[in-house]
């Protein structure tokens, strides 16, 4: 009954004519930034943050929020008709969707991606529901020993699932977590590493960094390809998959759905992970396997699936524990903190109609997610063919004067600049840039709750151990460390699968 | 030799080595009285331990081949990367002094043109169009406080 009641409240926030609004635009810029390559989620909600300072917080979510999922609906349809993932949880939609583009199955794979998408964002939410009240309960247990625990995991799951080398992934790590420490310091107030720079008191800003790793290093690699994109100039028809498409794809949006969400609670897991871990299982437990690659549409429907409920997923550790999953719940920690609210068990007893009006706004999102997908699908396309010659130069403003707005600082443009370099070079030498954000946004916590810990304990790192969801969360931490040692283990871990997907 | 990612991880290294310096400077404390070197000088340890696993298993055997070393810088448009990272530093550097309308409308002139030949008439449009519709989006949406430089612009 309880739970009605916060639907309906839920509702009664979300289909207020101001938030509904905000949740349209989220949604749109959330598919118009997943559309065009170099631009993602994290940019786009980067670049947006300033303009949320004016308007409420439960509005300014929702609009962040949808940006989020409406970017992993947004993506796939560069994937299947330019082979290009307009972010990086639709690599795996290229495989199977360019293929059935070329085969002149571009309308069903964009039909399946669209209702896969909406059928597995509702499915997430759903799952949010369920598991979200009962997580605030258990998480009223926790103490400075646990919440380090959590993220010590956190980072090494990110690190153990996405990473070719799980030793340069940890280095990215330690590299955040120095990078995390600029500033001043949470516990003393005394100045670290700021080399008499005003602008460094306050610590690098997440927005220069991720605009720097993610956005204006894409830009400098695409700088080098001289490849032309392809995009398809036939008329796109027959967006309804036809009911044997169904039959092959239902199991796959099922199953994706489950695992996506799952993945995406996981600290560090992911809508990206979700989506290659899931084309991966599709591939294993088909019955046409050799199909895969050329043109299956489960290939296309479960990866879609996974990362949009992934996307719902990881709205769980962040709503209920504080704890952002990954580097796009990191921009909403930060949102929500500037909004003066803070997110951890108590939000949902302090804010109940935050909570519940963003979980309800996800579903009237993904509704419209499904309306401007199928019928809008000719002006994204129109949208490709604008010259990355033109597009770029954009990007790249949209980018210096994001990172400008947030304190009118050219300072932190320059920051922006230095952190595009280093995540050029990073690429280039196959560095994550994730583990290093994630890190850097987990730092400052971490610290506060590794020392706190640390003085309860008089000096004694036994806290960690004998309290039991802290011991469990080290241990299996521990245990993610020792695996990819084992001869056997490091031909089957999920970096090694990916490395060997790269290849192929 | 693999240069490239021997090189990595000597920098690495020596990064690491300068934030244990660091946060030694800033006080370790005690475990049982942490102060602010403490976090620092940890993550910088385990920075350089890290890398020094790194180089070590590299040299033994998991590095990439030579080839793969060389392939990393081969297909590198030089000039081009360089003209774009100059323009950008430029206009980051100048941008409160010569404001944002006069920066932005010079850099994207030569960003578009640089990038692909193309009609002046042609680049001179797009450059202003783009400023006008940044400059409505930053300025007129976002009330960003964007410099107006020495022409007032």
């Amino acid at each position: 009954m309880d739970l009605i009641n916060h639907l309906f409240l839920g509702f009664s926030v979300a289909l207020q004519p101001m938030n509904l609004f905000y949740c349209f635009l989220g949604v749109l810029i959330g598919t118009l930034v997943g559309v065009l390559p170099g631009l993602g989620p994290v940019a786009a909600m980067s670049l947006l943050l300033p303009a949320t300072f004016h308007t409420t917080p439960v509005a300014s979510i929702i609009m962040l929020a949808g940006i989020y999922y409406g970017a992993m609906y947004g993506g796939s349809t560069t994937s299947i008709l330019v082979n290009i993932p307009g972010e990086a949880a639709s690599v795996m939609t290229c495989l199977d969707g360019y293929q059935m583009a070329r085969k002149g199955r571009a309308g069903p794979a964009l039909g399946i991606s669209a209702f896969g998408s909406f059928i597995a964002g509702s499915l997430g939410i759903f799952g949010l529901i369920l598991i979200a009240p009962p997580l605030v309960d258990f998480a009223l247990k926790f103490g400075p020993p646990e919440y380090f625990s959590l993220m010590v995991l956190g980072l090494m799951i990110l690190t153990f699932l996405t990473s070719v080398s799980m030793i340069r992934s940890l280095m990215m790590a330690a590299l955040g977590l120095v990078l995390g420490t600029i500033g001043l310091d949470n516990i003393s107030g005394m100045a670290r590493f700021t080399f008499n720079i005003p602008e460094l008191l306050d610590g690098v800003g997440l927005v220069p960094l991720v605009m720097g790793l993610f956005g204006i290093s894409e830009v400098l690699l695409n700088i080098e390809l001289k490849v032309k994109r392809e995009i398809f100039t036939t008329k796109l028809k027959g967006l309804l998959p036809t009911l044997e498409d169904w039959a092959r794809s239902i199991w796959s949006i099922l199953r994706g759905t489950v695992l996506g969400f799952f993945l995406g609670i996981l600290p560090g897991g992911g809508a990206v992970i979700a989506s290659f871990v899931s084309y991966a299982i599709e591939r294993r437990v088909s019955r046409h396997p050799e199909e895969f690659g050329k043109g299956a549409i489960e290939g296309v429907a479960a990866p879609e699936a996974a990362n949009n409920s992934a996307a719902q997923g990881a709205f769980i550790p962040l709503l209920t524990l504080g704890i952002p999953s990954n580097v796009v719940m990191a921009m909403l920690l930060g949102a929500l903190i500037i909004h003066g609210v803070t997110p951890g068990p108590l939000l949902l007893m302090q804010h109940p109609q935050l909570f519940w009006g963003v979980v309800a706004s996800m579903y009237v999102g993904n509704a419209m997610l499904l309306a401007l997908n199928l019928p809008l699908i000719g002006m994204w396309v129109q949208l490709l063919k604008i010259p990355y010659s033109i597009l770029f130069p954009v990007i790249i403003l949209f980018c210096l004067l994001g990172s400008y707005s947030i304190n009118n600082s050219t300072t932190d443009m320059a920051i922006m600049l230095v952190c595009g370099v280093i995540g050029y070079l990073m690429k280039k030498l196959s560095l994550e840039a994730a583990p290093l954000v994630l890190a850097f946004v987990l730092g400052p916590m971490l610290e506060t709750a590794l020392r706190q810990a640390l003085i309860k304990s008089k000096g004694s790192f036994a806290i960690f151990f004998t309290r039991p969801i802290s011991a469990t969360c080290l241990i299996i931490a521990i245990a993610l460390i020792i695996m990819p040692l084992l001869p056997w283990f490091r031909r089957r871990r999920p970096g090694a699968t990916l490395e060997r997907e790269d290849v192929t | 030799m693999k240069k490239t990612f021997l090189i990595n991880d000597l920098i690495w290294i020596g990064i690491s080595v300068l934030v244990c310096y660091g946060g030694l400077k800033l006080g370790f404390g005690s475990f049982h009285q942490p102060r602010p070197g403490f976090m620092p000088f940890l993550s910088g340890l385990i920075l350089g331990l890290l890398a020094l696993i790194d180089l070590i298993s590299g040299l033994i055997n998991h590095w990439p081949t030579e080839k793969r070393d060389r392939e990393i810088w081969a297909n590198i448009n030089w000039p081009k990367l360089i003209l774009t990272l100059g323009l950008l530093s430029l206009y980051t550097f100048l941008f409160s002094t010569i404001g944002f309308v006069t920066g932005t409308v010079l850099l994207l002139l030569f960003l578009f043109r640089a990038m692909e030949p193309r009609p002046w008439w042609v680049v001179i449009t797009a450059a202003m169009i783009t400023t006008a519709f940044f400059y409505l989006g930053f300025k007129v949406g976002l009330d960003s406080q964007l410099p107006k430089g020495f022409l007032g612009l």
